[in-house]
């Protein structure tokens, strides 16, 4: 059998990754788009809308911040910087995660 | 396509706030890079830009964020579209019901004139004016609108029965009165086979009729309900309020007639003036306590 992706999960999950992205420096919206597509190896059909409610959403509660970039040649990037609130709910994000990780792998394990 | 093009079409439901504005820049330069990237590792231009729109996926979510639909086009699906439900073969036939019912009226009143018999008029009134009548009330009954769904055909053709019957009824009963001169016995007796069952039958039709409101009404008139409900807080403040204009009105319609009679018309408006500047104290004493 094959082990495939589930789509679904991961999205749930869509803010904690945008965070996770933002934590070692400001990155543009294409950029992390990319970043996530070679993280899973092509796997995962990410949708720019689910990551463009996902900036909107973290930037509505103060979780990020957004600026011009001031490219001289091409096309003007918006590049996202997380803010300490964002850096907060990042790890308390991770945190809930491993909980979790850790609770539903008992409950998935077969029962003996 | 233009990448610039395209994303206007996208959001162009919506009002061009300076958010949207902005995020339009952003999802151009978005857009452009991604093809840009696309057509490097080989793909030709089509292939790359329909494989990055195609990655957008449903952007009115976002947008739904950052700006509202435009007003106008949410009017417009709900009043404007009547224009819609109006096929070509639909109006043909309104306007044939129209024609001839036209000719109808014309020929009546020619034949009335030149043979001085109003029978003459009746008869092609019951060809030329019951027939347009009945394909008019066929297709306003079938006919879809912006507030209403059309009506399924087999009961607006019983609607048809009934009111044909019902129509030429009404001529046959004005023939038999004018055709012989001891009519009014026997014009009564003609009620029976015709006027009678269609009106009956037309009573049962209109009396099962269903609700054919669409949902946009169905909810505004809930949600009217629910206002003038919230407006005078309990039912039973609404009953004291529905006792006090009824006594209102009452007074002024016996003060209205008392002036006539005193002082005459003159005057006695001042009555129903007064009325209406009452009711209008009367619903704002109701509805301002919570």
């Amino acid at each position: 059998m094959e082990p495939k992706l589930s789509s679904d999960l991961l999205r749930g999950h869509t803010d904690t990754i945008v965070l996770a992205m933002l934590m070692n420096g400001d990155r543009y919206g294409l950029e992390i788009y990319n970043r996530i597509l070679e993280r899973t190896g092509g796997q995962y059909e990410l949708k720019v809308d689910t990551l463009y409610s996902s900036y909107k959403r973290l930037e509505k509660g103060g979780y990020i911040t957004s600026y011009w970039g001031d490219e001289t040649q091409g096309a003007r990037r918006k590049y996202y910087r997380i803010t300490d609130k964002g850096r907060e709910l990042y790890r308390q994000n991770m945190l809930n995660w491993e909980f979790t990780l850790k609770i539903l792998n008992n409950l998935l394990k077969e029962e003996k | 396509m233009d990448t610039r093009k395209y994303i206007d079409s996208l959001f162009s439901d919506y009002e061009e706030t300076s958010a949207l504005i902005d995020f339009k820049e952003e999802l151009r330069s978005f857009l452009d890079e991604r093809i840009k990237a696309l057509v490097k590792s080989g793909m030709d231009e089509n292939e790359a830009f329909k494989k990055a729109t195609n990655e957008l996926g449903d952007m009115s979510a976002v947008a739904d964020e950052i700006s509202r639909k435009k007003k106008q086009e949410i009017l417009a699906e709900m009043y404007m579209k009547t224009r819609n439900y109006m096929s070509t073969w639909r109006i043909a036939l309104y306007i044939l019901c129209g024609t001839v019912f036209g000719f109808g009226i014309i020929v009546a009143a020619l034949s009335g004139f030149f043979t001085g018999d109003i029978n003459a008029s009746l008869g092609s009134l019951l060809v030329f004016g019951v027939i347009p009548v009945l394909g008019f009330l066929f297709l306003w009954l079938t006919q879809e609108t912006a507030t209403h769904e059309p009506m399924d055909w087999k009961r607006a053709l019983m609607y048809v029965i009934a009111a044909g019957v019902f129509l030429f009824g009404v001529i046959v009963f004005i023939i038999t009165y004018f055709e012989d001169s001891a009519g009014l016995p026997y014009a009564i007796a003609t009620l029976i086979p015709f006027i009678l069952p269609s009106s009956a039958f037309g009573a049962f039709l209109i009396l099962t009729e269903k609700d054919r409101s669409k949902p946009w009404v169905k909810k505004q008139r809930e949600e009217y309900i629910k206002r003038s409900r919230e407006r005078f807080g309990d039912p039973a403040q609404e009953e004291r309020f529905g006792l006090f204009s009824g006594a209102l009105w009452i007074a002024a319609i016996a003060a209205f007639i008392l002036l006539t009679m005193l002082f005459g018309l003159k005057f006695s408006w001042l009555a129903i003036a007064a009325a209406l500047i009452g009711q209008m104290l009367i619903l704002a004493t109701f509805t301002k306590t919570k």
